[in-house]
C-alpha cells in the first residue's frame, strides 16, 4: 500500500483470516520437516546479476473493482504506475532527489518561480515525443477537480493552472503562489506520473506513458500484462514482460509463491510466522526493504486526555521504544524515539529525550491524570499492529499508565477508527520528502492531519523552512521542526520496520525504497 | 399431497423475503458505507457527499428496499456501485465458476461418504467403523480452511501436482480453472463428507437391526441382496436431508475456501463485496442463496415424500 490506507488497498477480511491460516501454516512445516528451531529470516536479497529476458510474475492485493491506471486518481493500479510512466523527479537511493524526465530544475532567488528542463529524445509508448505541453498538462490534469486526485490538496494551495508556462518544447516554468524551496520533492509524489497532453479521458485505461514498460493488458481487480518497452529512453528493461495477477487473500498471495505460481508478492509486509516458512522454502526466499513502514501511534490531540501537552509528553516518555522493537518486531527495525523521519533520511536529526517512566509519571501527576487509563485501538489490517500495542502496553505500565487494548474490525478500520478514535495504531510507507511529511500529516488543517495537532508556531517554522535558499539553513529548520514535533506533537512513533517482501530464489536486482522500485533493473536467473 | 407442496412452496417464499429484508437490515448495520469504502482516506468529504447522492445512499433505507425488491421481481438486480457493472451478469459468472465446484464436491462428498457410512454401519463396532468414525469426527470438526492449507501444503508446494492459487480473473474458461478446481472440491468434501458418514451409518445401523431385514434374512436371502434392496432405500431416506442442507451450505459457505485459493466463485465475490459494501450485489448473492437453501430443502422433503411410502399415503388420505 501506498501511502493511502483504503481498505480496498488490501483485502482485509482476507487478512484477518490469513493470520490464523497462516500460523497453520508455519505450524505445519515445522511439524513436516521436524525443524525445531524457527530459521532466521535471511538479510536481504540475493544479490548477482539478472538474465536478459524472461517474465516476472507479480501478485499484488486489488485496489478496488472501481481500480484505474490514471496515476493521478485516488484508486490507481499502484504497481502498474512505476512501471509506465516516468515523474520529473523521483527519490534516489541515499534520499535526495534525482532526476527522471527532467534532467535539471532550479529556483529563481527567491524559490517563487521554478524552470524545469525536460529530456530531449523521449518517446511515449504510442511514438509521440514527450514535451513540456505534456508535464503542465499533467499538473493540470492533478489539479482538476473531476480527477479529484489527493495530490490536489497538496499542490492546489502552491500552483495557478493558468499561469503554468512553456517557453519551449523542452522547458516547463512553475510560478507558485508562495515561495517553496522544497517544490520539487512535492512532485515525486506516485499520483504525479506524467501523462500525454490531453490524455484525461482515456488514460485510465490505455496507460499510455514513457516508462519501461507499456500496457498490453488490464482487468481492474484483475489480471494485467505489460511488456518491455524497447525505445525507453534509459535503454530496455532486463525484463521482457511483467504479468500482474491480483489475489486478495495474504495467505494466498503466500501460497502462490511457495507454489511457484508467482515470482514476487507486492504491497505484501509478511507477518513473521509466514516470513519463516517462505525464507524456509526452496523456491522463495525474503527480501528486506530497511525501514520501509512508519509504525504510529497517534494520539488525537482535540480529545482528553490528550488536549494536554504534559499528557502527550508522558506518553511517550512512558514507553521505551527499543523494547517494541524487540517485542513486535522481533528485532527487525529501527526505535523511532517519536521522530517522524526515519534515520535513513538525509534530514534525519537524533534528538529525543530519553526513555523516563518517573518523569512521565510526574507529569500525569501534574497534569491531574496519576494512574491514566487510556483505550488504545488496533486490528488485524496489518500484522504488526497488535503486536505494537501490547509492547506499549507492557512498556508504559511502569509509568502506572494502564492501556487496554481494544481490537476493531479492521475492513472499516480506516473509516471508523483511524482519526476518530483518541489513541489507536497505524502506519505509513516512508520515502516521503522532509517537507512534504511534515506539510501532509502535521501542519494544521491537512487532511492527513492523523493527530488534529494544530500549533501557529510549527506551521510558521514550515514556512520559514519552505522559503529559505539556503541548504544548510534550511536542514537546520526542517532539523527544529523535528524537535517540535518529538517534544508537541501528538503522535508516538515507536519504530521504522523493515518490510518483508517475498521474493522468488529466481528473482535478481530486486531494489525497492520507499515508493520507489526498480523496475529497469529487476530479473530472473536462468529466465 | 397438492396442498403439501402448496404449503411447503409458501413457506419457501415467506423465507426468501425474511430472509432479504434480514440481509438488507444487516448490510445496514455494517460500519460505513459504500462512499467511505471506496474513496478510502484520501476522499474529501465533498466527493463522500457527492457519491452518496449519485449512488441514492441518502434516501431511507426503506425506499431503497423498495427500490430493489421492484426491480429484482422484473430479474433486474440494479448496477454494482463499485464496477458499475450490472450485478445480474456479474453475480452469475461468479455463480457459474461456483458451480463447478459444488458439482465436483457433490460428486465426492455423496458418493464417497455414502459408501464409507453404509461400510461404518455394516461393520459397527469393528476396525472399519472406528477408522472411518474417528476420521470423519475430525474432518468434522477441523475448520475447513485449516483442511484447505494442509492440502494445499501437501498437494501444491510439497508435491506440485495442483495450483495453489487460480490466477485468472472471474471470466476464465473451465478449462483453466479445471485444474484448480480438485483442492478447493476435496477441502470442502472432507468437511461436508463428515455428516453424511455419520448419518449414513447410524440409519444403517437402524435399518439393519429393523424387523423387516431380520425377516429378510429369515428367508434365506444373501447378505447382499439384503443390503442393496432392503435396507439401503430406508437407510438413505434420513441421509437425504442432511445431504440437502449440506449442499445448500456448500452454496453459501464456500468463501472461505475460495479466498484460501483465490477462485473467482461466488464466495470471493460475496467477502469483496461486503468489505466495499456493495449493496445491490450483498443483496443479489444473498437471495440466491437463500433460493438454493429452500431448493434444496424442498427438493429433500419432496424426495422423502416418494421414498417413504408413510408420507405418501398419509398425503393421499388428506
Amino acid at each position: 500500500m501506498p501511502d493511502t490506507h483504503h481498505p480496498g488497498r488490501r483485502s482485509v477480511l482476507a487478512a484477518a483470516a490469513a493470520g490464523s491460516a497462516s500460523l497453520g501454516a508455519s505450524w505445519l512445516l515445522t511439524g513436516c520437516t521436524g525443524a525445531s528451531a524457527a530459521p532466521a529470516l535471511p538479510e536481504g536479497a540475493k544479490a548477482g546479476t539478472p538474465d536478459r529476458g524472461g517474465t516476472l510474475r507479480i501478485a499484488r492485493p486489488p485496489a478496488s473493482e472501481a481500480e484505474t491506471l490514471d496515476p493521478a486518481s485516488a484508486l490507481s493500479a499502484y504497481e502498474y504506475l512505476g512501471a509506465l510512466y516516468n515523474r520529473l523527479v523521483r527519490i534516489g537511493a541515499n534520499g535526495e532527489l534525482a532526476p527522471d524526465l527532467a534532467e535539471s530544475w532550479e529556483p529563481d532567488a527567491k524559490a517563487r518561480t521554478w524552470t524545469f528542463r525536460l529530456r530531449k529524445g523521449v518517446t511515449f509508448h504510442d511514438g509521440r515525443e514527450l514535451t513540456s505541453a505534456d508535464a503542465a498538462y499533467t499538473l493540470r490534469h492533478i489539479l482538476d477537480k473531476a480527477t479529484a486526485s489527493p495530490q490536489a490538496a497538496v499542490l492546489a494551495p502552491l500552483i495557478d493552472p493558468a499561469k503554468l508556462r512553456t517557453p519551449d518544447a523542452h522547458t516547463l516554468v512553475v510560478p507558485l503562489k508562495t515561495p517553496n524551496a522544497e517544490f520539487p520533492s512535492l512532485l515525486t509524489h506516485y499520483n504525479c506520473y506524467v501523462v500525454p497532453d490531453g490524455s484525461a479521458r482515456g488514460i485510465g485505461r490505455t496507460g499510455i506513458g514513457t516508462g519501461p514498460f507499456k500496457l498490453e493488458s488490464f482487468a481492474p481487480a484483475g489480471p494485467g500484462r505489460i511488456t518491455a518497452f524497447t525505445d525507453h529512453w534509459a535503454g530496455r528493461p532486463v525484463l521482457d514482460a511483467i504479468d500482474f495477477y491480483s489475489v486478495a487473500d495474504m495467505s494466498a498471495r503466500s501460497n502462490a509463491l511457495l507454489a511457484g505460481q508467482v515470482d514476487l508478492l507486492s504491497q505484501t509486509n509478511l507477518d513473521f510466522a509466514t516470513a519463516r516458512v517462505v525464507a524456509a522454502s526452496d523456491r522463495a526466499t525474503i527480501a528486506r526493504v530497511e525501514n520501509a513502514q512508519w509504525y504510529v501511534l497517534p494520539m488525537l490531540t482535540t480529545e482528553k486526555p490528550f488536549t494536554d501537552v504534559r499528557v502527550r509528553q508522558a506518553m511517550k516518555l512512558a514507553y521505551d521504544p527499543e523494547h517494541v522493537v524487540k517485542v513486535a518486531l522481533q528485532g527487525a527495525g529501527t526505535p523511532g524515539w517519536d521522530n517522524p523521519v526515519p534515520p535513513s533520511d538525509p534530514a534525519h536529526v537524533a534528538a529525543h529525550p530519553e526513555h523516563d517512566p518517573e518523569q512521565a509519571r510526574h507529569l500525569l501527576k501534574k497534569a491531574g491524570h496519576e494512574g491514566l487509563t487510556v483505550d488504545l485501538y488496533t486490528s488485524s489490517y496489518d500484522p504488526v499492529f497488535t503486536p505494537m500495542a501490547l509492547a506499549y502496553q507492557d512498556s508504559a505500565k511502569r509509568a502506572g499508565i494502564r492501556v487496554r487494548v481494544k481490537t476493531a474490525s479492521a475492513d472499516s478500520y480506516y473509516t471508523q477508527i483511524w482519526m476518530k478514535k483518541p489513541l489507536m495504531a497505524t502506519y505509513w510507507y516512508t520515502g516521503r520528502p522532509v517537507d512534504q511529511l511534515f506539510t501532509q500529516v502535521f501542519r494544521g488543517g491537512s487532511s492527513y492531519n492523523e493527530t488534529a495537532w494544530s500549533d501557529k508556531a510549527f506551521d510558521a517554522l514550515l514556512d520559514r523552512a519552505r522559503q529559505e535558499t539556503d541548504d544548510e539553513r534550511r536542514r537546520e529548520l526542517y532539523g527544529e521542526a523535528q524537535t517540535f514535533v518529538v517534544e508537541k506533537g501528538g503522535a508516538m512513533t515507536p519504530m521504522f520496520a523493515d518490510r518483508l517482501v517475498g521474493i522468488s530464489r529466481k528473482v535478481r536486482g530486486y531494489a525497492e525504497h520507499g515508493f520507489e522500485f526498480d523496475y529497469l533493473g529487476i530479473g530472473l536467473k536462468g529466465a | 399431497m397438492l396442498s403439501f407442496i402448496a404449503r411447503r412452496v409458501l413457506a419457501a417464499l415467506g423465507t426468501l423475503v425474511l430472509s432479504s429484508v434480514l440481509v438488507f437490515l444487516a448490510v445496514q448495520a455494517l460500519p460505513g458505507d459504500v462512499a467511505t469504502q471506496v474513496l478510502g482516506k484520501d476522499a474529501t468529504p465533498d466527493a463522500v457527499a457527492a457519491l452518496r447522492e449519485k449512488l441514492k445512499l441518502d434516501q431511507p433505507a426503506w425506499e431503497r428496499y423498495a427500490d430493489w425488491i421492484g426491480g429484482a421481481l422484473h430479474g433486474d438486480f440494479g448496477l454494482s456501485l463499485v464496477s458499475g457493472k450490472a450485478v445480474g451478469g456479474e453475480v452469475g459468472m461468479y455463480l457459474g465458476n461456483s458451480a463447478l465446484i459444488a458439482l465436483v464436491t457433490v460428486l465426492f462428498a455423496v458418493t464417497g461418504s455414502i459408501v464409507l457410512g453404509i461400510l461404518a454401519g455394516l461393520y459397527r463396532d469393528r476396525w472399519p467403523d472406528h477408522l472411518i468414525s474417528t476420521v470423519s469426527l475430525v474432518g468434522m470438526s477441523v475448520p475447513e480452511f485449516v483442511v484447505a492449507t494442509v492440502l494445499v501444503l501437501c498437494f501444491s508446494v510439497a508435491l506440485p501436482w495442483f495450483p495453489a492459487v487460480v490466477l485468472y480473473g472471474p471470466e476464465a474458461t473451465v478449462g483453466q480453472l479445471m485444474p484448480a478446481v480438485w483442492l478447493p472440491a476435496l477441502a470442502l468434501a472432507v468437511v461436508m463428507a463428515a455428516y453424511i458418514v455419520r448419518m449414513a451409518r447410524t440409519s444403517v445401523i437402524d435399518v439393519m437391526a429393523s424387523e423387516y431385514v431380520t425377516t429378510a434374512r429369515l428367508k434365506g436371502l444373501s447378505s447382499w441382496r439384503v443390503v442393496t434392496r432392503h435396507a439401503l432405500p430406508s437407510a438413505l431416506l434420513p441421509t437425504l436431508h442432511v445431504i440437502a442442507l449440506n449442499v445448500a451450505w456448500l452454496a453459501g459457505g464456500v468463501a472461505v475456501v475460495e479466498n484460501v485459493f483465490n477462485y473467482p466463485g461466488i464466495g470471493k465475490l460475496m467477502l469483496s463485496s461486503v468489505q466495499n459494501r456493495d449493496l445491490p450485489v450483498i443483496q443479489a448473492i444473498a437471495l440466491i442463496s437463500a433460493v438454493v437453501y429452500v431448493v434444496c430443502n424442498l427438493a429433500a422433503d419432496l424426495g422423502a415424500m416418494a421414498l417413504n411410502p408413510k408420507l405418501r399415503t398419509r398425503g393421499r388420505t388428506r
